[in-house]
């Protein structure tokens, strides 16, 4: 067994863990996070993207071990008593996820590239997006909802026209 | 065991409790989650117009928050974890299971085979599918033995040491090559063709007489997996009064409890299906796959028993999409107006009937196109091959004949130096029209829709 403590969602979490377990299986099966979801489980769907030290990975390709001593984020950690992630509220309003199963992970990782930048164009959302599928093919609203975000994230009005 | 976790459960703190968790597989104890209270519940007796309204989905916060809660995200105090070991051989006679070593292992609290399944048939119409392989593999997704063990690694551990000989049979893999006589027999000894249908309208030979010109052209399409972003995973629990629930991806709950019902021998009032949000059907989902395996393990082990698919599983062992193999042979006059049709649709049935007898009426029927056709000849043949099922799937093979008609008229359009667009103004259906099974048609708006949408997109405008 191994031992591994890591920072998740701003609190400090230990484990005592098989060596092969993975990230995903750590959040999931220990900690009960069950947002990050299995789909493919060799890191080509992105449904078990979560962001370690700023950066979006597949948790399903990391070792639990290897996150040891790093800061994780995952979906349960976005949003507060107070209200949504302007990203999740941007998901809500478009209506941008419909079966909901790659939701957790695309916002994620539109999370991680509106922290690097702030004002990305489509097509770098299409680039950052391209490892989460989403299989009920909502790419449009989901992209509409990554500008709205962005928006909201600047502190500029809603676009209203669409 | 259960003692020592209650003694534990009263002093020991979080961390040591979590240990015990480890051993029962106790759902871990959740972190508190913040989460917005405010909820998208509607205002009650609140008329909101229906039209012109922006509308949201009323999941779609708790998707967007990672609380959606699929089957795969449930867990009960004491779960195992089921696998299905995989035949791997597409047609074969299973000589002998050795199971001895696997249930051996510390770990391994139960393992089920094909010949421990009461009613080992299921099907949404022919009953044609084994839960697990009986004495033959049909093919090689085919699960032979499965196993109920406490973590997924012991059991994937488990499934290693299962010993299966089998006895290779000849199997047959092109659909075309399983119609002829001498073709091995996928489910003998029927034959392998399991199901026809045969539309036939006008006189064709009278048509094609009258035609200026016959063109003919073959079709195919691939075997599609629906590949949803959730695989198929199952929660069953068989309680001491025999009474069997199971929580399970499934999109169609009441076929599956009867088949469910069906496969256990049970009174379908003894069978509880219990099914949360689908993350992505498409119809991969409309039948049972793992769910009486995982009821009997759960009756041989007394605890709740999950199993999930691998993404392998996913591709191998469910439905799939029909491969057609689309013959068009269609007689025009010089203005390019149908005269005649003659189609032949061969459909790749897999090793199993599943939803092939619904998909094969849907493609025959549409299988004209949207066109004014007063002779027309349609047949089509599901066949078995030793392959994966093929069954529902998002247009019941209604997109592979499009392909195959859409296709045959651009031949033909290209053929007669016609527009694409014209050839099908002059064909397509009116108000009025009847189907090729002589349904008069409604709110007819081909023509409309395509005149639109070349304006939109610019059709007449000079091509580069």
């Amino acid at each position: 067994m191994a031992n591994v403590t890591l920072n998740v969602n701003g609190e400090a979490r230990t484990a005592s863990v098989p060596p092969e377990t993975t990230l995903l299986k750590l959040l999931r099966d220990n900690f009960n996070l069950t947002g990050a979801k299995l789909g493919c489980d060799v890191g080509d769907c992105g449904a078990c993207t979560v962001i370690v030290d700023g950066k979006p990975v597949n948790a399903c390709l990391m070792l639990a071990g290897q996150a040891d001593g790093r800061d994780v984020l995952t979906i349960e950690g976005l949003a507060t008593l107070d209200g949504l992630h302007p990203i999740q509220k941007a998901f809500e309003d478009n209506a941008s996820l419909q079966c909901g199963f790659c939701g957790p992970g695309i916002i994620l990782s539109a999370k991680a590239l509106l922290d690097e930048n702030p004002a990305p164009t489509a097509q770098q959302i299409r680039d950052a997006l391209a490892g989460n599928l989403c299989r009920c093919t909502g790419y449009t609203k989901i992209i509409e909802a990554v500008q709205d975000a962005a928006r909201a994230l600047r502190g500029e009005p809603a676009d209203k026209a669409a | 065991m259960a003692t020592k976790t209650k003694v534990a459960a009263k002093r020991a703190p979080l961390e040591t409790l979590r240990e015990a968790d480890e051993t029962l597989r106790l759902p871990a104890i959740t972190p508190p989650v913040t989460y917005p209270l405010e909820t998208l519940v509607p205002e009650v007796r609140h008329q909101t117009p229906a039209v012109g309204q922006r509308a949201t989905r009323p999941d779609g916060r708790l998707h967007g928050l990672g609380q959606t809660r699929y089957i795969d995200d449930l867990a009960f105090p004491g779960m195992l974890y089921a696998k299905i070991k995989r035949a791997g051989v597409a047609s074969a006679r299973i000589r002998s299971i050795d199971t001895r070593e696997a249930e051996a292992m510390p770990g391994v609290m139960a393992v089920l085979t094909g010949r421990e399944i009461p009613v080992n048939s299921f099907g949404p119409s022919l009953k044609d599918q084994p839960v697990l392989a009986d004495d033959r593999v049909f093919h090689a997704g085919d699960g032979v033995a499965a196993v109920a063990a406490v973590t997924e690694q012991i059991a994937l551990e488990a499934l290693d040491r299962i010993k299966v000989e089998y006895e290779p049979l000849p199997a047959v893999f092109d659909p075309l090559e399983a119609m002829k006589d001498d073709a091995p027999k996928v489910h003998a000894p029927n034959g392998n063709i399991y199901a026809t249908k045969v539309i036939r309208k006008g006189d064709i030979d009278k048509g094609f007489a009258a035609s200026d010109h016959i063109f003919e052209g073959r079709f195919r399409t691939q075997m599609v997996e629906h590949a949803p972003l959730e695989p198929h995973a199952t929660i069953a629990m068989w309680d001491p009064n025999g009474r069997v629930t199971i929580h399970s991806t499934l999109g169609r709950i009441t076929l599956g409890r009867a088949d469910v019902a069906r496969t256990l021998k049970l009174p379908i009032n003894r069978i509880r299906i219990v099914a949360t949000i689908v993350g992505g059907n498409f119809g991969g989902k409309n039948e049972i796959t793992q769910e009486p395996v995982l009821a009997l393990l759960s009756k041989k082990t007394g605890r709740p028993v999950k199993g999930t698919f691998t993404r392998t599983e996913e591709f191998i062992a469910t439905t799939t999409r029909h491969p057609i193999i689309m013959d068009y042979k269609t007689g025009v006059s010089k203005d390019g107006r149908i005269l005649a049709r003659k189609v032949r649709l061969v459909l790749d049935g897999g090793a199993y009937c599943s939803w092939s007898e619904t998909t094969l009426g849907k493609a025959c029927i549409l299988s004209a196109g949207p066109y004014k056709i007063d002779n027309l000849h349609t047949e089509a043949y599901v066949v078995y091959t030793n392959k994966t099922m093929t069954g529902a799937m998002r247009g019941f093979g209604a997109p592979q004949v499009c392909f195959a008609y859409e296709s045959h008229m651009d031949d033909i359009a290209a053929a007669l130096n016609l527009d694409p667009l014209d050839i099908r103004l002059l064909n397509a259906f009116e108000e009025g029209s009847p189907s090729p099974t002589g349904q008069v048609l409604h709110s007819v708006v081909v023509k409309d829709s395509l005149l639109q949408a070349a304006q939109r997109f610019g059709w007449k405008e000079p091509r580069s």
